[in-house]
């Protein structure tokens, strides 16, 4: 690697930004994303696969799980041909707004930050954020934090709302996905790991001997289908298909099936 | 109670094994391809087509691939307004990668190309492109055939980053398998024995390839 | 797109982005340490070692060597727990860092000891030096030499390649930047000024890395009129 060309590379790198910068270039106009998924029957929908018990890969090397059997039935109600782009914790909403998905459906949980940059649908499912961590680790509350070294996931809600909950002392860890994050608090690398109460039920009762169990809730939270932010149509269409199969029981039965916890009320957004 | 690593786990991890190949197939070829054009711009008359093309080089191998990859990942889209699929978004970010270090062994290789082959060519009469495709063009790719495959192990380790950002090849296979099984004792070392069971005859090759050369005494550099 | 830039907020976050480049900067200098001691070790065997020792370490340089970065610091991290040993994130983003640095540090000294000229080596054990005094100042300084240039390439390809060590947490300039988009929302803007951070990085190391030879390896003949 010579240095002139680390210099001139440095001088790209400045033109790169120069043109970055410069005037965006629209997208092209005209056909809406839900005439075109209806145009070409094809839907593209992401799918987390390490995220128990909403994505996992089953034991045909299949996608399965709570968000997966949704996106099933909401391409089956399209009238669309699913195509599933597998997307980790971290890359759900990036998909998305680069276009590599219309339609995102992996336990998105809905806030106001995330509704700046994508356009949330009416929620069909409800979790909450807990911290878990095998029985010999004491914590009981939040304060019990401190001095202890507890891992996350990047982009979710527990990266959003743990560490304001976190006394100082804590020592949080990051993780790209919810894979590795079970695997660190499997393997002891961390005290406990914050992550959803259904994922964290899903690890302890995979791994009795481990002993994992729930410390204490964070915060609750409903989670939904997300769209860009342009694809009216497309929301409008999800908002109805929820109301839907709210009220034919539809929704309830898939969650039920993966969390073993029946739907609770689902607000409308 | 989790799985245990069977058959269809394993079908699972060797199926990611595909993918990885296909994956460093396409970016050897296409970065290949590129990698061409970017050593003729570095040996160019044109003093701007050789700061370009060096640009380009330095760019690429002065930054983590992983960082290039995210880049692809999260920048194209708004950057451009093109959409993409991630394997068209994945091949284009290690192609781009592979086209920098290529290009830079095959400038190498040509500017190996004994002087004397351009001056013959020259008292011959032969003009600088036709020099170029017919006499130092195929002696140099005699030259650049070792490092291109040694730098072949290194573009099939590196695709093992795209794990990161949710690309299922060899790494996030094993990864995923990990979390379905809870077996990481086995799993990884697993993964890492089929990274070597592909890239150690590579390797040998390059290293056969090159021995070979140097027993030819066409002057190649010693790396 | 329509796609706003602000960089200010990555402005706002520099002291962050920069603590974690220090971060890679102390692991990529403390493995190229520790990796290059160890590759000492490793071409001291293979080449003085008896088969019973030349055999592991070949196998250790292969194996270390076609098997990527990514894969040797999961199972530092998550599988060794397994058997009992556990390596903090950015204990065993060093160790791993270290452990490849050194097959490819063995390699290229290797390399380098076969340009010491055998006739020198013959001399020295005329003299009557001891093997491993004749390794040190006959081989090994020479070899060193010859092979700084590679190793300071090594260098470079091994600080921009520690940026993998965010996948196991360890909190580098990548982990950083991963963390800080994911809360802000402005992915591109903080990938972007991080790649260029690594960017002057990787220029500045090669720099210095340039100046060291000079300072360490002066011109051995200095001609000197009467």
């Amino acid at each position: 690697m010579e240095r002139r060309n680390l210099l001139a590379g440095g001088g790209a790198a400045g033109f790169l930004f120069a043109a970055a910068t410069g005037p965006a270039s629209a997208q092209t106009p005209g056909l809406s994303t839900l005439d075109r998924i209806q145009r070409d029957k094809k839907v593209r929908i992401t799918a987390e696969v390490d995220s128990p018990p909403f994505g996992i890969i089953g034991s045909d090397g299949q996608p399965d799980g709570s968000e997966i059997a949704t996106a099933r039935q909401l391409a089956k109600d399209l009238g669309a041909e699913l195509e599933f782009v597998q997307v980790s914790a971290t890359q759900r909403i990036p998909a998305l707004l680069a276009g590599r998905a219309d339609i995102a459906v992996s336990s998105l949980s809905i806030t106001t930050d995330r509704a700046k940059t994508v356009a949330f649908c009416a929620p069909h499912g409800a979790l909450s954020i807990v911290i878990c961590g095998p029985k010999k680790t004491a914590i009981a509350g939040p304060a019990d934090m401190a001095g202890k070294r507890i891992a996350l996931t990047r982009a979710t809600l527990e990266e959003a709302t743990v560490p304001k909950a976190a006394p100082k002392g804590t020592e949080l860890v990051f993780f790209d996905d919810i894979g590795p994050t079970i695997q660190a608090l499997l393997s002891g690398q961390v005290d406990a790991a914050g992550m959803s109460a259904f994922a964290a039920k899903s690890v302890a009762d995979r791994n009795p001997d481990a002993g994992i169990e729930v410390k204490f809730t964070v915060t609750t939270a409903y989670y939904g289908a997300a769209v860009r932010q342009a694809d009216e149509s497309l929301r409008h269409w999800i908002d109805t298909w929820v109301f839907v199969n709210t009220h034919n029981g539809v929704l309830a039965a898939i969650y039920e099936k993966y969390t073993g916890v029946k739907l609770p009320p689902l607000p409308t957004i | 109670m989790s799985r245990g690593f069977g058959w269809p786990e394993l079908q699972f991890v060797l199926h990611g094994l595909l993918w990885t190949l296909g994956l460093s197939a396409v970016a050897l070829t296409a970065g290949g391809v590129g990698g061409m054009i970017i050593a003729l711009a570095r040996v160019s008359r044109l003093r701007v087509l050789r700061i370009v093309a060096g640009g380009y080089i330095g760019l690429f191998q002065g930054t983590p691939v992983l960082m290039q990859l995210f880049l692809a990942f999260f920048g194209l889209a708004v950057l451009t307004g093109v959409q993409m699929d991630a394997w068209p978004a994945v091949t284009l970010a290690f192609t781009l990668y592979a086209g920098a270090f290529l290009g830079e062994i095959w400038r190498g290789a040509i500017q190996a190309v004994p002087p004397e082959q351009w001056e013959a060519a020259r008292a011959l009469g032969l003009r600088r492109p036709a020099t170029l495709l017919r006499v130092v063009l195929p002696q140099a790719v005699r030259l650049a055939i070792p490092p291109t495959v040694g730098f072949l192990v290194q573009l099939i380790k590196s695709t093992a980053v795209a794990s990161i950002i949710g690309f299922v090849e060899v790494t996030r296979a094993g990864q995923l398998m990990v979390n379905v099984t809870f077996r990481p004792m086995l799993v990884y070392p697993l993964v890492a024995l089929l990274y070597f069971a592909v890239c150690w005859p590579v390797s040998l090759l390059a290293g056969r390839l090159e021995r070979r050369l140097d027993a030819r005494g066409s002057g190649s550099p010693r790396r | 797109m329509g796609y706003v830039f602000q960089f200010g907020v990555v402005w706002e976050h520099l002291p962050e982005l920069l603590a974690g480049a220090l971060l890679t900067l102390r692991l990529s200098v403390g493995a190229f340490v520790l990796g290059l001691l160890l590759a000492v070790l490793l071409t001291y065997a293979r080449g003085y070692g008896s088969r019973a020792v030349r055999g592991p370490v070949v196998a250790y340089i292969e194996f270390m060597r076609n098997t990527p970065l990514l894969v040797q610091l999961f199972v530092l991290y998550f599988s060794l727990p397994a058997i009992g040993v556990r390596l903090g994130a950015n204990q065993a983003a060093l160790l791993g860092l270290a452990l490849n640095f050194a097959a490819y540090g063995a390699e290229i000294l290797r390399g380098g000891m076969q340009a010491v000229p055998v006739g020198q080596i013959e001399a020295a054990n005329a003299l009557g030096l001891r093997r491993w005094r004749v390794f040190r100042h006959v081989v090994l300084m020479p070899a060193l030499r010859v092979a700084y240039p590679a190793l300071a390439s090594q260098f470079v390809l091994m600080m921009l390649g520690s940026s993998v060590v965010s996948a196991i947490s360890a909190t580098d300039l990548t982990a950083v930047t991963n963390t800080l988009q994911s809360t802000t929302f402005r992915g591109f803007e903080f990938y972007f000024v991080a790649t260029g951070i690594y960017l002057a990085m990787a220029l500045a190391a090669r720099a210095g890395l340039d100046v060291a030879y000079r300072w360490l390896f002066p011109p051995l003949l200095r001609l000197r009129s009467a």
